[in-house]
């Protein structure tokens, strides 16, 4: 089925943002020669400026196949490519991806990959990801370069190691603030006192994510991102997975603490120590609003435009912590009609009446009519009761749907074209009171 | 050269062998350009670059009405999602005020579409277009998956057409059928030329006037269609009409931010302006051959040398040279007043300029002869037998680098350790990798930005002079940014890489 402006890119775009934030990792595309080009517009501009990173933008080494290949295969072009490549480029760690075409014309990529390994044992470690745009989207590009990872990179650990998690769940670029909260996450989970492989942040290095199969548990903050890795995780390396909803703010951190330290039987007087300092912290910067937020009615109608993952987070973010009134959540990342009553689930933990709140909507046109849906349209009546006072948290796409109903806006959800992050993120103690601060500088940004 | 009998136009490798991977003198380039010799070049190592189909899409998008559907997987249009808030700006600052910004679609191919074909997809994605944003044209941009599996977009147009209102234009811009982006041109150019130049009768007034088309026609012999780009700011399109006006034309604009019913018009002007040949050569002939409508496309007016190549050629058309001398000789003393400040803080300063061809070619020019500073290289995406007139200034200089490639930064950071230039004025995603070298940047186009005319001249003056002024954060980078480049590969020649077969295209 079509999609109006689809909020996410290929899995080739999804595999390169994920493998690019990786350390010193670099990758390799075995592609179209513009396959690349698209997708870093998507990865950059429209994740808060994020960047080229190590060697990512124009800088992605790209075999660049051309209507010669495709008639005659690529294979040779593509090991041209690699050896080239480790003479002009600096990587610990390569990975390849294939795009549509070299996969429709069936190159036999994963002979080569061994035979690239083979003939130098000393060359960096090269492992292939399939990136074909027809097999998904950039969430399938994340998972694929995760089982890959998993399948072909990690050392086999026969003895776990107590005390030691994995986590995942937020894809690089298309989770606009995937460092910053996985860096907030790692914080707090080594509160707790695990030690925690987290891939994606300067805090991570190769070394220890060669060693992530010795880990108790893997850790995924996401009910749909990264789901099909842990379970290959499972298969190859016998660690279990568990998977929570994205925490933002004070009582979703603490739900998230507690069920982690509950499902590793940790220590409960540490991980009550560190919860009651972090909480003391959160609580006493979160009453600063309190002032205003009574003497200006800072509550809000909520309408929540952004992926699964992130719509559950800023759905009960916007419930639990403003105290605001969500009435529509629109999904924004496809979602087959089987996995739909899974998700509504998770939804009701967090709202009350969520069937009727939540709505699945890829396309960025329908969000209005899925409001109307949902609040009626004004019919001329003297008592019509307006959409009013309104906040839609969702993407720059949203931007002129926010304007139409006179809500404000805020971009939190991918793409983001319109604000700049760096090291934001939003999970967490410390992400909850980021997201109230700018949710409340725009609600209060004309004073 | 009439190519519109075709569904598919010929590629740009075909129609013009150009050349895409080079480096050394001018001299060389030109004979090896003449004689085909360089056109089959390749690189053993490559980087990302563009595909005919993103800029397709960007060139149509920028009419206003339209919707694009990218018709391959999902990923194809993820380009325009940085690009929603420009877009709009774009076209909110040609006092478009129901500016809706980029509106595009996916068909979202399968894996099953891949074996099973996906038309009735693409026919779906088409009819909701028209019902859910009633525009003026549909462009359905074909991507690499179902050329490859072998749809048949021109088929599905036509059986739907009858049930639409808007104008269904099939591009065939397949990523993997070119190595030059600029193909991309053409092709939207293509569609432009095949649907949107028909007359449409219920367009024709009830009652003729006489009078009124008597007056059209003594209008439509001083107007000119001036043929803009899709990256090209409002204010350039103000100076050139500007200067038009002054030597007493008058102006329409084509093909971006113009809504498509008004194409039909681009057939009555007396002349054709092209600011820039690899935009627009396949527009223009075939506006002169099915028309009659003659053009000018030696140059980009950029830099005094070029404006006034570019105003000339344009006014001895018509049969006023001496009235665009005046008008040029006023300009340039002005503008030469208002540089003259300048001019100490930039004598002497190396640049290096890299982008398309003709503006490479144009700016570097401007840089010396306006500005004096040096150039000590210059990168263009390709070279064809376009550049020959805007590189004529370094026909014979030895010491300016030439290096054709569409970004490719590798190249570009091995040049710059051994050139060590002052300023870099680049394309976009290539200018980051000169500012992690610690080179200041000014971006050599933007939306947003004069670049063109007198005013162009004095306003990227302006800026470099305040880019020179504190040019701390390229250092900071410059000190501080990782390198993903061996140490190793700066040592050795930066061409190395290039394929010369040595086989005439």
């Amino acid at each position: 089925m079509y999609i109006e402006k689809p909020r996410f890119s290929c899995p080739l775009g999804g595999a390169m943002a994920t493998a690019n934030a990786l350390p010193n990792t670099v990758a390799v595309l075995h592609a179209s020669q513009g396959c690349g080009g698209n997708s870093i517009g998507a990865i950059m501009a429209a994740a808060g400026h994020m960047g080229s990173g190590y060697c990512g933008g124009a800088s992605v080494p790209t075999s660049g196949i051309g209507e010669k290949q495709i008639v005659f295969g690529g294979v040779e072009r593509l090991q041209e490519q690699l050896r080239t490549t480790l003479e002009v480029i600096k990587a610990e760690l390569l990975i390849l991806i294939t795009g549509c075409t070299a996969e429709i014309i069936g190159d036999d990529v994963e002979s080569a990959v061994r035979e690239f390994t083979a003939e130098d044992p000393n060359r960096p470690p090269l492992i292939h990801a399939s990136g074909a745009g027809f097999k998904g989207n950039s969430y399938f590009g994340y998972d694929s370069v995760l089982q890959s990872l998993f399948r072909n990179y990690l050392a086999p650990a026969d003895v776990k190691k107590k005390g030691t998690v994995n986590i995942w769940g937020l894809p690089p670029a298309l989770d606009v603030f995937w460092e910053g909260n996985l860096v907030e996450l790692r914080r707090l989970l080594e509160g707790i006192g695990l030690k925690v492989n987290s891939f994606f942040t300067k805090f991570d290095t190769l070394e220890n994510i060669r060693a992530a199969a010795e880990a108790e548990l893997n850790i995924i903050v996401s009910p749909v991102n990264g789901i099909e890795a842990a379970k290959v995780f499972k298969e190859v390396h016998g660690v279990d997975f568990a998977v929570y909803d994205l925490p933002i703010g004070g009582k979703a951190t603490e739900d998230f603490l507690r069920s982690v330290s509950k499902r590793l039987n940790l220590n409960q007087k540490k991980v009550n120590v560190f919860i009651g300092t972090e909480k003391n912290l959160y609580y006493h910067y979160f009453s600063r609003i309190s002032d205003s937020y009574c003497d200006l009615d800072l509550q809000r109608y909520a309408v929540i435009v952004a992926d699964t993952t992130y719509a559950i987070a800023l759905a009960s973010f916007a419930r639990h912590e403003l105290g605001w009134v969500p009435r529509l959540v629109a999904v924004t990342d496809p979602i087959r009609d089987e996995e739909k009553p899974a998700i509504i689930d998770r939804f009701r933990d967090v709202l009350p009446s969520a069937d009727t709140i939540v709505a699945f909507e890829t396309d960025t046109s329908r969000i209005e009519t899925r409001l109307a849906e949902r609040w009626p349209r004004p019919d001329g009546s003297k008592y019509y009761r307006p959409f009013s006072p309104a906040f839609v948290i969702g993407s720059r796409l949203d931007k002129e749907f926010a304007e139409s109903i006179g809500a404000l806006h805020l971009s939190v959800s991918y793409p983001i074209s319109n604000r700049v992050v760096l090291s934001r993120g939003y999970a967490g103690y410390r992400g909850g009171l980021l997201l109230i601060e700018d949710i409340m500088t725009v609600v209060l940004g004309n004073r | 050269m009439s190519y519109l009998h075709l569904k598919v136009p010929p590629t740009r490798d075909e129609r013009l062998k150009p050349c895409n991977a080079y480096g050394g003198s001018m001299c060389n380039l030109a004979k090896g350009q003449k004689t085909g010799c360089l056109s089959a070049n390749g690189r053993t190592f490559a980087q990302a670059t563009g595909c005919q189909l993103t800029l397709s899409m960007a060139m149509a998008a920028s009419i206003p009405n339209t919707v694009v559907i990218y018709h391959g997987p999902v990923g194809c249009g993820a380009g325009s999602l940085g690009l929603a808030g420009q877009s709009k700006l774009s076209q909110l600052a040609r006092g478009n005020n129901d500016a809706v910004g980029r509106v595009w679609m996916s068909t979202n191919l399968s894996e099953s579409d891949v074996v099973n074909g996906s038309e009735a997809k693409l026919e779906a994605a088409i009819l909701e277009a028209e019902r859910r944003f009633r525009p003026h044209a549909i462009f359905i941009g074909n991507t690499c998956v179902p050329a490859i599996i072998g749809d048949d977009i021109d088929n599905v147009a036509q059986k739907v057409q009858p049930l639409v209102n808007a104008r269904i234009i099939p591009l065939h811009c397949e990523g993997f059928k070119t190595r030059f982006v600029a193909t991309a041109y053409d092709i939207v150019y293509h569609g432009i030329l095949r649907y949107l130049l028909s007359e449409d009768p219920e367009r024709e007034p009830l009652l003729k006037d006489e009078a009124a088309s008597i007056a059209y026609e003594q209008k439509r012999k001083r107007t000119v269609n001036l043929l803009n780009v899709g990256s090209m700011g409002y204010v350039d399109e103000v100076e050139l009409t500007r200067l038009l006006n002054a030597i007493g034309l008058e102006v329409n604009v084509y093909p971006c931010f113009t809504s498509p019913e008004k194409f039909v018009k681009v057939k009555d002007a007396a002349l054709s302006v092209s600011i820039c040949a690899t935009h627009d050569d396949y527009f223009v002939e075939h506006l002169k051959e099915h028309y009659g409508v003659p053009y000018v496309l030696n140059t980009i007016p950029i830099g005094t040398d070029n404006v006034r190549l570019w105003l000339l050629d344009i006014a001895d058309f018509f049969g006023i040279r001496e009235q665009a001398l005046r008008v040029i000789e006023l300009e340039e003393t002005e503008l030469r007043k208002a540089l003259e400040p300048l001019l100490p803080l930039f004598k002497g300063k190396k640049a290096f300029v890299s982008t398309g061809e003709i503006r490479a070619g144009a700016q570097a020019c401007m840089l010396e002869n306006d500005l004096g500073m040096t150039v000590v290289g210059i990168r263009a995406h390709h070279y064809d037998q376009f550049g020959e007139i805007v590189f004529d200034n370094f026909k014979d200089r030895d010491d300016v680098t030439i290096n054709v490639a569409a970004n490719q930064p590798f190249e570009q950071v091995n040049l710059f350790r051994k050139l060590k230039p002052d300023l870099f004025l680049g394309h976009g995603n290539s200018n980051v990798w000169a500012a992690r070298q610690g080179v200041p940047v000014l971006p050599i186009y933007g939306p947003n930005n004069s670049y063109l005319g007198y005013k162009g001249i004095f306003e990227v003056a302006s800026r470099l002079e305040r880019i020179l002024e504190n040019p701390e954060y390229y250092r900071t980078l410059g000190d501080t940014a990782e390198s993903p480049y061996q140490e190793t590969w700066y040592d050795q020649d930066a061409y190395a890489y290039i394929k010369q077969t040595q086989q005439v295209a």
